[in-house]
């Protein structure tokens, strides 16, 4: 069981240490206020990436999902400035990732390209279309049930992290007790193998991009709403961030092999070196070179493990 | 499973080869109609000068990617070397010709260091990359504060990236020739070529057979470290400037160029001389739609698409077994699609056509534009004009200007491209605006070198980095382009006039100011800024401090947070800052999109007594304003100041205007003072509760 699960036990290691740290010198993080900060801050990494932890399952990458997110943001703000009411809104960008994840996943499945050069070129066509067509200006003028659904702050904080959470627990769960769930793996394991029982990989790396594209027009909702202007540069440079949540939490890029539960210690391990940066009054300078050690420390930990065996 | 492959003779091309070679004849028949001046010498040599950095790590990924592996870090690694580099020889003392092998050592060290935990750990290279691009970047950024700027290089070391040798040929060039001749030798000349080929194709097949494959692998990253060092001396050299953010997001271009070239991303098939032809196909398009006058963003495009032609094309199955593939290679359902010659060539012919039809349709349209007389030609969106260079028109010649602001995608330059945009319609002159896309600092010099050699009448900048971009004004000045700089100046010798808005000074003294009056004099702020190594934030945070520790002591700066000017991270970091330290009273907000992003934090956290003070468009934050959060947003008529710099750039082309005039009669803006060289726009301008409803931008 302990070395079943070694990779998330380390960086669950990891994550109190970080923890412990910050109790004792900087209690004052754990207050309500900052907690539930945290919480909607990263409740719309989670969902992205659990997605991306799924991609990575199936054996495939997409670096396109900071673009993809931005193209939602936008497309939810122009829905909610037409009039449509917020379920529509909500509907229509899920919609959206969902159908650029699908031109990912044809490219991918239906051509046989490689997906880490398909989701590269998509980041570039998307972002630099994006910018061509909005030049940077932010949405305006929302209706006023665009923010926190119309909810109000108190309820909304808690729709986001509590839409994020459901999400998670429901992939989780149907990652490990649906047969939809074990074909991903066995996609992700061996492709050959899992024909010949029956699964068919091409259709399941095709439905895990669409899937990603959802979720990733989730993430682009949940962030939008916290605010009443959409920045038309939502979610840039995020990928990064969620493939080093997932790998960190111990998805395997050569596939197969990771949890959701190993992405959910990895949102909250790289989601809280930020605040406790400031909490611990160090400089921003440093903030970069911290993640970067901290991403190497957590692979190189298990990779040491796994030698010493 | 078939044989390794052999190394790719130089003699037979390769599809992919093949079907770049026609995409190029294909782009230089394109541009050659549409551009100005692209079929020339001078603008063959100028392509491979600005391809020089990323095509020597383009050069050094090949043998990465052929190996089975990828390496993301060589963009972060071209900030760190450029920082080392800049320390070895200001701070140490160091000559240029021992910092640049010592820097080089520490690029081959931190390569090393890749490559250790890549085969000692058998960590996936993709992890310990991503890891390491974060790290080496952070450590440039750290060792500096991201604001350090190492400047005034030697003469003769700038000749490295700057100078021409005889013949006009880029002095950067020869050596970039030799590095890529040298991993051309190795990988297909050599051993340890083939056995990288062997390990990428099967690298378990390749440790049966005896091969150190640890070695070799490892060789290969610390080559690419090394080689990266390389790019980042002579990127400073080109940019005479070492800084932080050397080389950021240069490593998906070069991956993009390997890959384009036919290099198999899974590895075991690749050639240098295909990454050559991907890197040329790239840079030939950005340089042709620059020299046309289209915008920067369907280079991007474009080469997205490229990327997903060519590898569609160039994908056959079968050709990629091994251990870590994507499903898709070896989904065995997969039909076999092998790509006919018939197939390529079809295609092939479909582009062309396609080129031709774009270009003859510009043709068309030029002239349809032009018999609807000049007022149709004014808007930039028509930007197919003839240069007058090839049109000399029979009455007065229609000036065309050069416009640049500091990044595309920016609301702010958005308001200052209307007022542009009046002023030529206004003057019938033919706007150019274009900037760069990215936060590359070297991208603004590579846009003004090419419209030096499309040939305009002025150029008007908005001055991302006045270190890096002064030398290729001068070379403009040179060459009779009238130069104005705008928004943010460069070095005085390398520009006729400066439009001035408000100086770092100024725009510091309001912010500060008004900071200290929210503040009663005394008590802490923090600063929410765009990144920690942007030319402009950097001077504007100099200033507030200076300001602030002459006049203001009693004041402290608690805290100075980037959000990468995106509104979410300043709201994110602004909810941090006010929960971890409860005495800061006013949050002052020096990126655009920080400021409503800042209040909007604030409002949310039902704070009142905290405050925003932030530099930022009247629009934005309206509703902050009036709600009392935002106390004050500081700013100038962006409109106003683009406008301006449009009929300065115009009176200078024209003779009416020089330095030392007293003032300057400026369209519906009336009568503008001078100060030197200076062109005044006023001011910078308090929006608050009482005004900011009378302006709409």
């Amino acid at each position: 069981m302990i070395g079943k699960h070694r990779r998330e036990l380390s960086v669950a290691a990891a994550y109190l240490l970080v923890l412990g740290l910050l109790g004792l010198f900087a209690p004052q993080f754990f207050g309500p206020k900052p907690l539930v900060d945290f919480a909607v801050r990263n409740a719309s990494v989670l969902v992205a990436a659990s997605g991306m932890t799924l991609v990575i399952l199936a054996r495939q990458i997409d670096i396109s999902v900071g673009s993809q997110a931005s193209v939602c943001a936008v497309v939810a703000g122009l829905l909610a400035r037409s009039g449509l009411p917020m379920p529509m809104v909500g509907a229509g960008t899920l919609l959206a990732g969902a159908g650029l994840g699908a031109v990912n996943g044809w490219l991918v499945a239906g051509l046989g390209l490689p997906s880490i050069v398909v989701t590269l070129a998509m980041l570039v066509i998307l972002r630099e279309s994006l910018r061509y067509l909005r030049e940077g200006e932010f949405v305006r003028g929302l209706p006023s049930d665009f923010q926190w659904f119309g909810m109000g702050q108190g309820t909304g904080q808690w729709l986001v992290v509590g839409i994020a959470l459901g999400v998670f627990a429901a992939m989780a769960w149907g990652m490990r007790y649906l047969s939809a769930g074990r074909a991903v793996y066995a996609t992700g394991s061996d492709p050959e193998a899992a024909r010949l029982a029956g699964i068919r990989p091409r259709l399941v790396t095709f439905e895990v991009f669409v899937a990603m594209g959802a979720l990733t027009g989730l993430y682009a909702l949940l962030n939008v709403v916290q605010l009443p202007a959409v920045d038309p540069n939502t979610g840039k440079g995020m990928e990064m961030q969620v493939i080093a949540a997932a790998v960190v939490g111990g998805a395997a890029v050569s596939g197969g092999r990771g949890t959701l539960i190993g992405t959910l210690i990895g949102v909250l391990l790289l989601g809280t070196i930020n605040p406790a940066l400031v909490f611990l009054g160090l400089s921003a300078q440093w903030e970069k070179a911290i993640q970067g050690g901290i991403i190497l420390l957590a692979v190189a930990s298990d990779g040491l493990t796994r030698g010493s065996k | 499973m078939a044989s390794v492959p052999a190394p790719s003779p130089s003699i037979r091309l390769e599809p992919a080869q093949a079907i770049l070679l026609v995409l190029l004849a294909a782009e230089v028949a394109l541009f050659s109609a549409i551009g100005t001046n692209f079929l020339t010498l001078g603008n063959g040599f100028e392509v491979l000068r600005l391809s020089v950095e990323i095509g020597l790590l383009a050069v050094a990924l090949t043998p990465v990617i052929v190996s089975g592996g990828i390496d993301l870090s060589v963009g972060s690694l071209m900030g760190l070397s450029a920082v080392i580099f800049g320390t070895f020889w200001r701070d140490f003392g160091l000559t240029i010709a021992l910092a640049a092998p010592m820097t080089l050592a520490v690029g081959a060290l931190a390569g090393g260091l890749n490559g250790l935990l890549i085969t000692r750990l058998r960590i996936p290279p993709l992890i310990v990359t991503l890891g390491s691009f974060s790290l080496f970047r952070g450590l440039a950024e750290g060792m500096t504060g991201g604001v350090d700027n190492f400047t005034h290089f030697p003469a003769a070391f700038l000749f490295l990236g700057q100078g021409y040798l005889p013949g006009d040929i880029p002095s950067q060039l020869p050596i970039f020739l030799a590095v890529a001749a040298g991993f051309w030798v190795l990988l297909h000349r050599s051993t340890v070529g083939r056995s990288l080929f062997a390990i990428g194709f099967s690298p378990e097949g390749a440790r049966y057979a005896g091969l150190p494959v640890d070695r070799r692998v490892g060789l290969v990253y610390v080559l690419s470290g090394a080689i990266s060092s390389l790019a980042a001396v002579i990127y400073v050299a080109h940019l005479g400037q070492a800084k932080a953010d050397a080389g950021t997001g240069y490593e998906l271009l070069a991956i993009t160029a390997v890959v384009l070239g036919g290099t198999s991303i899974f590895g075991g098939r690749g050639s240098i001389m295909g990454t050559l032809l991907g890197l040329l196909a790239i840079a030939v398009l950005q340089n042709g739609l620059r020299l046309a006058d289209l915008p920067a963003e369907l280079a991007g495009v474009l080469t997205g698409a490229l990327l997903l032609l060519a590898i569609g094309l160039d994908h056959r199955a079968g050709r990629s077994p091994g251990r870590t593939h994507a499903a898709t290679t070896t989904l065995p359902d997969d039909e076999v699609m092998i790509v006919k010659n018939a197939q390529v060539a079809v295609i092939c012919a479909s582009i062309l056509a396609a080129g031709l039809i774009v270009g003859g349709t510009n043709v068309y349209l030029v002239g349809s534009l032009r018999d609807k007389g000049p007022t149709a030609t004014m808007s930039p969106a028509s930007r197919t004009l003839p240069s007058p260079s090839l049109e000399p028109r029979p009455e007065a010649r229609q000036l065309t200007i050069a416009m640049m602001p500091k990044s595309k995608g920016n609301a702010y330059f958005i308001a200052c491209r209307k007022g542009a945009e009046d002023a030529a319609r206004e003057r019938n002159i033919k706007l150019i605006w274009d900037g760069p896309t990215d936060p590359d600092p070297a991208k603004q010099n590579d846009i003004v070198d090419t419209w030096i050699t499309r040939g305009v009448d002025a150029i008007a900048v908005a001055v991302e980095n006045r270190e890096g971009i002064s030398s290729v004004l001068r070379k403009a000045r040179a060459k009779g382009i009238k130069v104005v700089t705008w928004d943010a100046d460069a070095d005085p010798d390398a520009r006729d006039l400066f439009v001035n808005q408000a100086t770092p000074r100024g725009i510091a003294e309001a912010l500060m100011d008004n900071t200290a009056r929210v503040l009663g004099g005394k008590g802490e702020f923090a600063i929410i800024t765009a990144s920690l190594t942007a030319a402009n934030m950097i001077a504007w945070q100099k200033e507030i401090e200076i300001r602030r520790a002459s006049k203001y002591p009693d004041i402290k700066l608690a805290e100075l947070r980037p959000c990468d000017d995106l509104q979410k991270k300043a709201f994110d970091e602004t909810n941090t800052l006010l929960a971890s330290n409860p005495n800061i009273k006013v949050i002052m907000a020096i990126c655009t999109p920080a400021v409503p992003g800042a209040a909007e934090a604030i409002k949310q956290s039902g704070r009142t007594d905290v405050k925003v003070v932030g530099l930022g468009l009247p629009n934005d934050n309206k509703p902050y304003v009036h709600e009392g959060i935002t106390d004050t947003v500081i700013l100038w008529n962006t409109a106003d100041l683009g406008y301006l710099a449009v009929l300065t750039a115009q009176a200078v082309v024209e003779g009416k205007l020089k330095a030392g005039d007293p003032k300057f009669e400026a369209g519906h803006l009336g009568v503008v003072t001078l100060e030197g060289d200076n062109v005044l726009l006023g001011k910078p301008f308090a929006f608050t509760k009482e005004n900011i409803d009378k302006f709409d931008f």
